[in-house]
């Protein structure tokens, strides 16, 4: 009789120190992130798997992939779709549909080149199921910070070719003019 | 056409009082008396996190029989195994038991590393414990907080969502993702720890055990919670055995199985920690062996912080996409926030695993309920299915 | 008491005034009740409609206001819409004899809390029509419980009450608060503290509310007898919920609290300012503790607070029998 009254009595007691811990966390700060008003620590945000991108492989929008099928293949959700192009090794389509994509990783892990990867975009929203399926191309040239005059990375490097070929005749002309001028100023120029 | 009725052309029952239900009330109702209700507790129920339906027969309060219904979240998992390649399935193993995936990371990815006798490097197995038992800590925090909403308590369970924001940050920074993680790679993990995880755990650790004592001042010591869970639905030790109950349930029988332990994998064999054990086989036990267990995996992730060495996170042919399994059988086990995990993998030595077995035990936990919650009152059978700790995608896999 | 026809006109306008205290006094609970549950749980609670949130529960009301009176299979329609009607009707009663102030008392009547316990018996019987009519497992059961712990916690408050009426010699609201003091040592709770803590917890019982909210226990009845009620009948029983709360916060305020009587400027204010003190601690001690088990919440009151009770009315009854 007497053990359960003093029983109960500790029990109120338990009962008053709960009131009290609840009642210091009311007087106590607000741990959420009021979402649209404040955003996350940025920090978290570096390891945040968005939907995938193309990493830039200069500031022309060009890529680094080489249209070797490696994540189409590798992919558990069969959410990417490559084309190769008429010609060189770069894709002509890079299609990727987000809504079956299941952030795994698998893409990114087996490309040999490294030319995709995650973004970060934590805030993305879509309006329609066909918005989530993404161009990755689209998206890598939007992101270029140049505008590429030539059009295409294979144009570009054909004239950068061509340049290169013109200097090096120039430079060939040019030794060969200094061989005409003497023997001996081809065997001081290393000096 | 004589018999074609155009008001109700699908032959559905007029009068809806006459219906009774699907095949398993009716094969239910039939044992029923005729003085006792027949329940449906789910699928859509408020405490049966998720989509468990359970048929009680009540008198009264009191329940006579019980009888859990499975299969409203099964997504065929050991199928969608035998369809894709041993790599491709790692990420359907964060996805069968959402809240201790990387238990099933492991049971997996080990079980394929058996087979193909791969070894993992050193700093990928300390990587492997501290997350696991990080991931183990969020997993009986998700509990707690359920367990006190389903007993009324609504407050502590978004106390409890505090830490387990930190240990989803922390996990974030290794795995990318907050909830369906896939870490594991064969012969490693994915990627390495930076500073900013490594000060995070260490800052996490003495903060987790803070607030321990402020959950056992609020709701461990509370009289009401007392009440409502001592000597509530015991579990004896040959009950527990003879179901194949694994983890939580079996120790607080009074069983010290812990498959960390009892059949070593990874590296938990250098690791000084206690397996709690009791101390009572009813709810209030299990409430008790769970929350001593938070505290056993911070020992492990404090002592695996302090003492992990450097190297490599992944061997250096580590198996890719296109990998096919030698031909063989293998089994491995680890120990899960749940109980025991574990993977049984066959191979005919193809591109795809011929069979995959996934032994979950929130499966055999819940087969007890049925035994445990015979003769208890409605609100003692919650307490009980609470204390089990169910995840329904787990059960149904 | 003479029924003039000025008294009438009194009586007519005063119903009015409780009518629009009642759906106020939800509103407001509403808004206090999430903001508090929201402070407790360590996030915002409602924010985004109106001023920090503040016309929610306006809005909540409304969408409640719009919704489709849903009627599903086979129930009892009549006495099915008769139960939140039933819910709502009696608790304007249970106010009249409530002094506000010392002259702001709608009907001023001998037997007050006689009025108020006679009527106050009649909330249950809602409950099992709403319970029984609904044609759910669910609410059958959630009825049967609002039946057991509705008549079981009358008793104690019953008890508690009739120690202070002991101590007035009067059953007239308006008489007990004017035998209190004016400050808190002279208020009833400093005689009767007992009684007072007795009766706050068959307060708890009375109106449903956790930890003893077995009637409605949302983890293992869904919602308890109104779980077929969606919309307007769903508004009706949740407003009578609150209009109960206030009634019983109020009878505390009067009985123990000092009423309307208080340091400094007696008034109405000082009514409302208890009223409401009360039904914060009331909030407060939902959003701390679980519900307790239907078994022994019956327990609690049977075995504890009833022969705590009768043991407090015997000892002030004999102490009152000495001093005299």
């Amino acid at each position: 009789m007497f053990k359960a009254i003093i029983d109960n009595l500790k029990g109120l007691y338990s009962l008053l120190v709960g009131l009290f811990i609840t009642g210091d966390f009311f007087l106590s700060p607000q741990k959420t992130t009021h979402y649209p008003r404040k955003v996350d620590d940025p920090e978290t945000l570096k390891s945040y798997r968005g939907p995938l991108e193309l990493v830039p492989a200069d500031n022309y929008g060009n890529g680094k992939c080489i249209s070797c099928q490696m994540c189409v293949r590798a992919c558990p959700g069969h959410c990417l779709t490559v084309t190769k192009g008429d010609k060189g090794k770069e894709p002509k389509v890079y299609l990727y549909d987000f809504t079956l994509c299941c952030l795994c990783a698998a893409c990114v892990e087996s490309c040999p080149t490294g030319a995709i990867r995650f973004s970060h975009k934590v805030y993305m929203v879509a309006p329609t199921r066909e918005a989530l399926h993404l161009d990755l191309i689209a998206d890598l040239k939007s992101r270029a910070t140049k505008i590429d005059p030539m059009g295409t990375k294979a144009a570009r490097l054909k004239v950068a070719k061509a340049e290169a070929e013109a200097a090096k005749a120039k430079a060939d002309a040019e030794d060969a003019a200094k061989a005409k001028a003497g023997p001996a100023g081809s065997a001081g120029a290393p000096a | 056409m004589s018999g074609f009725n155009f008001i109700n052309p699908f032959g559905v029952r007029e009068d809806p009082g006459s219906f009774v239900g699907d095949r398993y009330t009716d094969n239910f109702s039939r044992k029923a008396r005729r003085d006792t209700i027949v329940l449906n507790l789910g699928p859509q129920h408020p405490s049966t996190h998720g989509v468990l339906r359970i048929l009680v027969e009540m008198e009264g309060e009191y329940i006579l029989r019980a009888e859990p219904v499975l299969g409203y979240l099964h997504r065929m998992h050991e199928k969608m195994a035998e369809v894709k390649t041993p790599w491709q399935f790692i990420p359907n193993m964060g996805r069968v038991d959402y809240l201790h995936p990387i238990s099933w990371n492991w049971a997996y990815v080990g079980a394929v590393e058996r087979l193909a006798g791969i070894e993992v490097p050193e700093r990928a197995e300390y990587l492997r414990i501290i997350s696991c038992e990080l991931n183990r800590i969020a997993s009986h925090l998700m509990w707690w907080g359920a367990f006190v909403m389903d007993l009324g308590g609504v407050t502590p369970i978004l106390y409890a969502f505090e830490e387990r924001e930190k240990i989803n940050d922390i996990l974030q920074i290794v795995t990318g993702s907050r909830l369906t993680l896939s870490y594991f790679r064969f012969g490693g993990v994915s990627t390495d720890i930076d500073d900013r995880f490594e000060r995070l755990t260490r800052e996490f650790i003495p903060y987790l055990r803070e607030r321990l004592k402020m959950y056992k001042a609020l709701v461990t010591d509370n009289i009401i919670f007392r009440r409502r869970l001592e000597g509530i639905g015991p579990m004896d030790l040959d009950l527990c055995q003879r179901y194949g109950a694994t983890g939580p349930i079996l120790r607080a029988a009074g069983l010290a199985y812990d498959t960390r332990r009892d059949i070593p994998y990874g590296l938990y064999d250098r690791f000084e920690f206690d397996i709690p054990c009791g101390p009572s086989n009813d709810s209030y036990g299990r409430y008790l062996l769970r929350l001593a267990e938070v505290g056993t995996s911070l020992d492990i992730i404090e002592q695996a912080i302090e003492s992990i060495p450097d190297g490599p996170i992944k061997i250096a042919k580590a198996p890719k996409a296109n990998y096919k399994l030698p031909a063989g059988e293998t089994f491995f086990a680890v120990e899960g926030g749940r109980g025991q995990v574990g993977v049984h993998l066959v191979s005919d030595g193809g591109q795809c695993p011929y069979r995959i077995k996934l032994r979950a035990p929130g499966y055999s936990n819940l087969s007890l309920f049925a035994e445990a919650a015979k003769g208890t009152l409605l609100a003692d059978a919650i307490a009980i299915l609470g204390s089990l700790d169910l995840v329904i995608p787990e059960v149904d896999r | 008491m003479e029924l003039s026809l000025l008294s009438f006109v009194q009586i007519i306008i005063a119903c009015l005034l409780i009518i629009g205290l009642m759906v106020g006094n939800a509103v407001i609970m509403v808004y206090i009740e999430r903001k508090a549950a929201g402070f407790i749980q360590r996030r915002p609670g409602p924010y985004e409609v109106g001023p920090r949130g503040t016309i929610q529960a306006i809005c909540d009301a409304m969408k409640l206001l719009g919704k489709q009176l849903f009627i599903p299979g086979n129930v009892d329609w009549a006495l099915y819409f008769l139960a939140p009607v039933l819910a709502f009707l009696p608790v304007l009663v249970l106010f009249l004899p409530i002094p506000f102030g010392k002259y702001l008392t709608t009907l001023q009547v001998d037997d007050g809390i006689l009025l108020i316990l006679a009527f106050a018996g009649l909330g249950v019987i809602s409950n099992i029509l709403a319970g029984w009519a609904s044609n759910n497992k669910y609410g059958l059961l959630g009825a049967a419980r609002a039946v057991a712990q509705s008549v079981a916690y009358e008793i104690p408050m019953i008890m508690a009450l009739l120690a202070v009426v002991f101590l007035t010699g009067s059953l007239n609201l308006t008489a007990i608060v004017e035998r209190q003091g004016t400050w808190p040592w002279e208020w009833n709770i400093a005689y009767q503290p007992l009684a007072c803590f007795i009766y706050f917890v068959s307060l708890v019982g009375e109106t449903n509310r956790a930890p003893f909210d077995l009637p409605e226990a949302e983890s293992e009845l869904t919602a308890g007898f109104h779980t077929e009620y969606s919309g307007m009948g769903f508004a009706l029983f949740f407003l009578s919920e609150y209009a109960n709360m206030l009634l019983v916060s109020f009878v505390c305020a009067t009985f123990f609290l000092g009423g309307y009587r208080g340091p400094i400027l007696d008034g109405f204010w000082w009514t409302f300012i208890k009223a409401y003190a009360v039904m914060c601690v009331i909030v407060w001690l939902r959003w701390t503790f679980p519900r307790v088990r239907f078994d022994q919440l019956l327990n609690i009151n049977w075995k504890w607070l009833l022969p705590l009770s009768i043991l407090n009315l015997w000892v002030t009854a004999i102490i009152i029998k000495f001093i005299d």
